[in-house]
């Protein structure tokens, strides 16, 4: 950020801030995982504005997928996101499921209801942990993610790998959970349970983190249904929205399942219900277990899928994503569209900010559980005139053979 | 005369207070390690115990990299400043015996004057370094200083006052019976705490705090000046450290065999074991806590600490007038 960019704004009469600090937060920063810029105007420590630019790690996954086949594509999407990576094929597999006229069998919904249960323990302790971390608590942050690799090495157990778990396939699963796991991992998912308790009674009585969290960002129901929030920030305020509950998917109608909601809406609420998660999701793992039924875990399905169009959503770790998938009858996808919690939250944890202070920053844009790598899309915005637009998929082809072809005509 | 330059130079002066530095900064990671269940510095010297020293020689090693912009000449000459204020403080602080190495009758304001020197040197090398970032911790710096430094000095005042001398001898020759810690409790609570908030320890750690404003006034130094930068961090809370022995737990005195020589080294051992106890204390504390934010430290200061150490300097005043 250069002065004459913030006198060039200003002098457009959009942003009138001479006095105000400029205060760069990202495309790299120490509080950001993933490159994202925010710009906040500081006046002191109070942030005035903050304008976000997103898409510094736009990487044209969606413009991938159509390159490769339908099995292919469960792996591409698995790398949408390095955290919640099984719900994102879980996601991608259920809208080609839903161009094809087979039924899925019984025992690999319930796997996917376990494993993404899992990973969702996984993302939660993840998120706590690295809450600590961002409002100064490191000591938080290395006990949590000690606790996480309980969970880690139960889905390496699983599925064969940690992260990304490659188990889902189209109309299944690739590995069965044998029936001596089940013990291991009921137990190992009781003492997360414990722990996850444990955790709660820290962030309620630390007085430190509470004077970080409580009453910050307070967000209401209205401002949240307003600005679109999903996933556990939406829960915060009161309203008790999951697709898993809302619009089963998996095992998910079979399963009973604890929404948990809280109704104070700041960042300390997002905390006391990510953790309260965790136990819920332990109760359906552990019922998931016990009443699995039998069968085969995958079906042998050709290559080709019908033709069709399918949108399907899933309740990842961070809220609701969204996938439509297309198809002309080949063995590759026409179009697949991504949606992603992160897209669907940043307008809200922006228009937290504004009015809080700096040291607010880090606390509040992580308290969405960010996840910029998931989100970056194209989309524009004319500061000068203040227009949006996004632009469709066939100027963007015409953009991009522009500037890497520009003697080739269109 | 030449006795007088060693302990100055070698013990209980320059070196020393560089070696303990270095030690203190061992201890500190080691009891954060393992707090948090880690293991921390391992690798080099037994335990790692080398690990700052290493630490403090590569980034000697290191490119300095200087800003364009800013005040490049305070930009230089301030961090061998700010190494000077705790060094030069350490020598008023009594460690083989009653007597530091140096010492007068008025020290106790004098060391009060390089306390906030310090804090007065991190301002203007945040401001002479002109980035976003430290302008935002130097704002930081102001509001934290004003906070906690006139209950810092209220109970440096305090002890002093008990005592009936301005010099650290006199204050520490007081003491020999019962340590003002046992009158005067809540001075020593708010001179930790206080201290915590000029070495900027967790919670405190505002102006440095990494994941708001990188690494806040020190963002824009390399090299030497951030090796030596990061050294008198460590030297700083050796010296605080050693102030809060002299001034609330009776300094080096303690039992001593009738021997001269004997006697020193009893007394510099008493001297290290009270410091390592305030240590352990303010690392213990440091681990266990989050960053507050600089509203609620100005809270913290002027609305509990402050009151409670006039009321100790009140309750002090009323005790040596019976």
């Amino acid at each position: 950020m250069t002065d004459n960019e913030t006198k060039a704004e200003a002098g457009a009469g959009l942003i009138q801030y001479s006095t105000e600090n400029v205060v760069p937060f990202g495309p790299v920063h120490p509080a950001l995982k993933e490159p994202e810029y925010f710009k906040l105007y500081l006046r002191g420590e109070k942030i005035v504005d903050v304008i976000p630019r997103i898409g510094y790690v736009h990487r044209g996954l969606e413009k991938a997928a159509e390159q490769r086949r339908w099995s292919q594509n469960t792996y591409l999407f698995e790398r949408t996101c390095g955290i919640c990576s099984f719900i994102h094929s879980l996601c991608y597999v259920q809208a080609v499921e839903g161009l094809t006229p087979y039924e899925v069998p019984r025992r690999a919904l319930y796997i996917r209801l376990i494993v993404a249960e899992l990973e969702r323990i996984h993302s939660h302790l993840l998120w706590v942990g690295l809450l600590g971390h961002w409002a100064g608590f490191d000591t938080l942050f290395m006990w949590v993610w000690r606790d996480r690799e309980i969970v880690l090495d139960l889905v390496e157990a699983i599925a064969g790998n940690r992260v990304h778990k490659s188990l889902v396939t189209i109309t299944g699963v690739k590995k069965d959970i044998p029936e001596g796991m089940k013990s291991r991992i009921v137990e190992r998912i009781k003492y997360l349970a414990d722990r996850a308790r444990f955790y709660k009674h820290i962030v309620d009585t630390e007085s430190t983190l509470l004077a970080r969290t409580r009453k910050v960002g307070n967000l209401k129901a209205e401002t949240a249904q307003r600005l679109c929030a999903v996933g556990p920030l939406i829960r915060s305020t009161g309203i008790p929205r999951d697709v898993r509950a809302d619009d089963p998917y998996a095992a998910y109608g079979e399963v009973p399942l604890d929404v948990v909601t809280r109704s104070e809406g700041d960042v300390h609420s997002l905390l006391q219900l990510r953790l309260d998660e965790i136990v819920a999701s332990v109760k359906a793992i552990d019922y998931a277990l016990e009443h699995m039924p039998g069968g085969p875990i995958r079906l042998k399905i050709p290559p080709a899928i019908p033709a069709g169009e399918y949108a399907t959503h899933c309740e990842a770790p961070r809220g609701e994503i969204f996938y439509f998938a297309r198809s002309s009858g080949g063995v590759s996808p026409d179009r697949v569209k991504v949606r992603t919690p992160t897209m669907a939250n940043l307008p809200t944890a922006i228009e937290l900010l504004k009015g809080l202070t700096m040291a607010d920053v880090p606390v509040v844009l992580t308290a969405i559980d960010p996840c910029f790598g998931c989100m970056d899309r194209m989309s524009f915005v004319n500061l000068d005139s203040q227009k949006q637009w996004t632009w469709s998929g066939e100027e963007l082809r015409q953009y991009g053979i522009r500037k890497y072809f520009p003697e080739r005509k269109i | 005369m030449l006795s007088e330059v060693v302990e100055a130079l070698v013990f209980p002066g320059f070196l020393f207070t560089l070696g303990l530095g270095f030690l203190f900064e061992w201890i500190e990671r080691k009891i954060g390690a393992h707090m948090q269940g880690r293991i921390g510095p391992l690798v080099t010297g037994p335990h790692g115990i080398l690990q700052p020293i290493a630490d403090f020689l590569k980034l000697l090693y290191k490119e300095e990299i200087v800003p364009t912009f800013g005040d490049v000449t305070i930009y230089k000459i301030g961090p061998v400043l700010y190494f000077l204020a705790p060094i030069l403080g350490m020598l008023f602080v009594p460690v083989m015996g009653t007597r530091a190495v140096a010492t007068f009758d008025l020290d106790v304001l004098f060391v009060i004057f390089l306390l906030a020197f310090s804090a007065l040197m991190v301002v203007i090398l945040s401001f002479a370094s002109e980035s976003s970032y430290t302008i935002v911790a130097s704002g930081r710096l102001v509001l934290q200083y004003v906070s906690y430094e006139i209950p810092l000095v209220i109970a440096v005042i305090t002890a002093a006052v008990f005592s009936g001398a301005l010099s650290l001898a006199g204050v520490v020759q007081t003491q020999s019976n019962v340590w003002n810690v046992v009158y005067m409790p809540f001075s020593f609570i708010v001179y930790i705490v206080a201290l915590m908030a000029e070495l900027e320890k967790p919670p405190f750690d505002i102006p440095s705090a990494k994941t708001e404003i990188v690494a806040g006034w020190l963002t824009e130094f390399s090299g030497r000046s951030l090796a030596f930068l990061k050294l008198t961090k460590e030297v700083s809370l050796i010296f605080g450290g050693g102030l809060a022995v002299a001034l609330f737990l009776g300094g080096p005195l303690g039992p001593v065999p009738a021997d001269p020589l004997l006697a020193s080294v009893a007394y510099t051992v008493y001297f290290l074991a009270k410091l390592l106890a305030v240590g352990l204390l303010i690392f213990i504390l440091r681990t266990a806590m989050a960053r507050l934010m600089i509203a609620q430290v100005a809270d913290l200061f002027w609305k509990i600490l402050t009151p409670l150490a006039l009321a100790q300097l009140a309750f002090v005043i009323l005790l040596r007038g019976v």
